[in-house]
């Protein structure tokens, strides 16, 4: 978005940090992709130099701890995010939760933004932890059709990535569908 | 223009009766603190927490509650406030989570190599004088956190717990230690029910319930609560059901 | 059959409405505000009012109003449902767990006096906002609609009740009214009706409503299972648990659940009930709430 114009209506807002962990992001344009590339970058150089990935947890410590300095820095990156993955030796999923202050939550789902004020309700309700993959796309369409039906804004689609053992890939979802209201 | 009504009206009788409403107005910095984070509050109110220690007969006890939550919104329900930094020495940080985050992992750092270096684990006398100056090393640029200590000294086997303010000022004290947003609850409810010399068991009974009473009243704080109970070789940790509104 | 042609034929009372003629007599005989409040004697009165009781612009405000709610209706084939929770805060502060926030208006029908269990005729009006409007301006309506019931023998409709808020609420407009109500009745001519009037002066009927500073879990978890054709126990447990996911994720609402029933016949009262053990069971039982720890 500028001002009244939608600039791109299929930005990818989410990062590969390695094989088996993706990030999302959200918050002041220019910070948010500079800050997830930075993150990109330094996880890849990480994983270069010891020839192990990092885990789940270890990325999310590390990108809690370099958006807490920029914080208190003279121009702070204004980044929430979220980050997946899952752990290559355990092969346990990990979900965290970032927001622009750098509070880091463990959580069994999560979202940003108005999304938490309807969604979290919902995932409250229909959320079971060892759900299958479909019941988990069911759930997410759940979610963004109360998106649809309630928030006053128009926001293009969804893009849906799904991160397993055996890394990340994006899913077809229909975009077109239309809500209606009660 | 930065204003801040001290006291609105009198309620004695006499003079004031049929006096018209005039407020008595002072200058304050307070409003233009708030101007400069726009529509967010005090850092210490945003996201929520309560933490409280207490001084038993030879043990002492340290309990927080488990909520994440930016402003009305809770996040998490699953979000301790107390580290553990030696065998029988805990931190129970309270304020603005970012720091929490922040402030754990510094200590849990200096204390790691406190241990490296001097051979012994890091006696709770040790780690409050550590925690004060690592605070007021940010004095122009705090820390938005209140720090709670509970533990018992190693060597000579006695309880000790204290608290600080954000810079780093130590609050010792031989009965209780609140802080968070249930700060103002639990001062009320720890003067009620704690005694001297409580035995580990009751002292996990009054610890457990005043922390409970107190987020019961308070709107950014509750959500369950752990609590800890320190003895000389032993530590029992136990979760409490809390009201999940 | 017989379900479709009631769906798509109109209701039995549908030529028994009020004309417009009729309406505007209605709302006419309601006395002229002469209601004398008095101001602070200051130029803008509003922008006085604001910066003394508004606590979310400004934290350290010396005067802290109750408020913070969720409340929720939403009409179904067999009624409305009226569902609320019952805390009141100022600032961070609980200052109550036991709020009634469903007002019955009407005094001939608020069935104060009543012992059984049986329907009571009348309206319900919900309460979100401040504390103290609402509770004074339900009443005030009360009293008009008692009036209206001695004048013309018959019960108001809600539209007409609705009228005589939503006007009041206009009038007050920019005097720093906090009020977000909802008015749920079935009366003949109407059959189930429910408006949303806040203290704007907005007045909207419609199906489905959920108005306070938890409206949106509860939005979230209604609109996922509502529809229309809903039977009267799985109405009475969505509203349920729509309120006890805006009470878990909003710290300014929680305490007991109220949960109300409005029928043909009138309202039914189905309890004021403790949200912790409700809680615990739908975790527990039903596996819901998944972030929630229950043990270590």
């Amino acid at each position: 978005m500028r001002g009244p114009t939608v600039l791109k209506a299929e930005d990818d807002k989410t990062r590969q940090l390695n094989k088996h962990t993706l990030m999302a992001f959200s918050g002041e344009s220019g910070d948010t992709v500079q800050f997830a590339e930075y993150i990109q970058a330094n996880a890849a150089l990480y994983s270069m130099r010891n020839d192990t990935e990092l885990s789940p947890s270890a990325v999310a410590n590390f990108v809690r701890g370099e958006l807490a300095r920029s914080l208190r820095s003279r121009s702070p990156y204004t980044v929430n995010l979220l980050l997946g993955g899952i752990d290559p030796v355990t092969e346990k999923p990990h979900l965290y939760w970032v927001d622009y202050l750098a509070s880091l939550a463990p959580l069994p789902y999560a979202a940003h933004g108005y999304a938490q004020y309807y969604c979290l309700s919902i995932l409250d309700k229909h959320h079971h932890p060892d759900c299958s993959l479909e019941e988990g796309l069911a759930l997410l369409t759940l979610c963004t059709d109360e998106l649809k039906r309630r928030l006053p804004i128009d926001y293009k689609g969804m893009l849906v990535k799904v991160v397993t053992k055996d890394g990340v890939q994006e899913i077809a979802v229909d975009n077109d569908k239309v809500v209606r209201s009660a | 223009m930065a204003q801040k009504v001290v006291e609105a009206y009198e309620t004695g009788s006499g003079a004031g009766k049929n006096a018209p409403f005039v407020p008595i107005v002072h200058e304050s910095l307070d409003l233009q603190a708030d101007r400069l984070l726009p529509s967010q509050s005090n850092p210490f109110d945003i996201n929520g927490g309560a933490c409280v220690a207490m001084v038993g007969k030879d043990c002492v006890a340290i309990a927080c509650d488990l909520r994440l939550g930016m402003q009305s919104l809770t996040i998490s329900n699953n979000f301790p406030k107390i580290f553990n930094y030696a065998p029988s020495t805990y931190l129970g940080l309270t304020g603005l989570a970012t720091d929490v985050n922040t402030v754990s992992d510094l200590f849990r750092y200096k204390v790691n190599m406190y241990r490296l270096r001097e051979e012994r684990d890091i006696a709770p006398q040790t780690l409050a004088n550590l925690v004060s100056s690592s605070l007021y090393e940010k004095r122009f640029g705090p820390y938005f956190v209140s720090p709670v200590l509970a533990g018992i000294n190693p060597t000579t086997g006695k309880p000790f717990i204290c608290g600080f303010d954000s810079i780093g000022c130590i609050d010792f004290a031989k009965d209780f230690i609140v802080s968070g947003t249930a700060s103002d609850q639990l001062f009320g409810t720890c003067e009620g029910l704690w005694e001297p010399d409580l035995a580990p068991e009751d002292l996990f009974e009054t610890i457990s319930q005043a922390l409970l009473s107190a987020v019961d009243r308070d709107a950014l704080s509750g959500w369950g609560a752990q609590v800890y109970i320190i003895e000389k070789d032993k530590v029992t940790q136990r979760l409490l059901k809390g009201r999940q509104d | 059959m017989d379900k479709l042609v009631a769906q798509y034929s109109r209701p039995p009372h549908q030529n028994e409405m009020y004309s417009e003629q009729e309406q505007q007599d209605l709302t006419a005989s309601v006395p002229p505000l002469s209601l004398k409040f008095s101001l602070p004697p200051v130029d803008n009165h509003s922008a006085f009012l604001r910066a003394m009781t508004d606590d979310h612009s400004n934290p350290s405000c010396p005067i802290k109003l109750a408020h913070g709610t969720t409340t929720l209706a939403f009409r179904f084939q067999g009624g409305i449902i009226v569902c609320t929770d019952s805390r009141a805060t100022a600032g961070n502060w609980i200052a109550s767990q036991t709020v009634k926030k469903v007002i019955p208006v009407s005094r001939l029908s608020r069935g104060e006096d009543k012992k059984s269990n049986e329907p009571t005729p009348g309206l319900l009006g919900t309460m979100a906002g401040g504390a103290a409007d609402c509770q004074y301006w339900l009443r005030y309506l009360s009293q008009q609609c008692t009036l209206h019931e001695i004048r013309h023998k018959r019960r108001i409709t809600v539209a007409a009740a609705s009228k005589i808020l939503a006007n009041l609420t206009y009038a007050y407009k920019g005097y720093g009214l906090s009020m977000g109500t909802m008015l749920a009745g079935m009366t003949p001519q109407e059959g189930p009706a429910l408006y949303y009037i806040d203290s704007d002066g907005t007045r909207l009927p419609g199906n489905l409503f959920c108005v306070g500073s938890g409206q949106t879990f509860a939005y979230g978890v209604l609109d996922a299972e509502y529809k229309y054709e809903l039977t009267e126990e799985e109405a009475l447990n969505l509203g349920r648990r729509a309120i006890l996911a805006a009470m878990h994720r909003d710290a300014y609402s929680g305490g007991f659940i109220n949960l109300y029933h409005v029928k043909e016949e009138g309202w039914v009262h189905h309890g004021f009930d403790d949200m912790n053990p409700i809680f615990w069971d739908t975790k527990l039982q039903k596996g819901e709430f998944s972030n929630v720890t229950s043990a270590l």
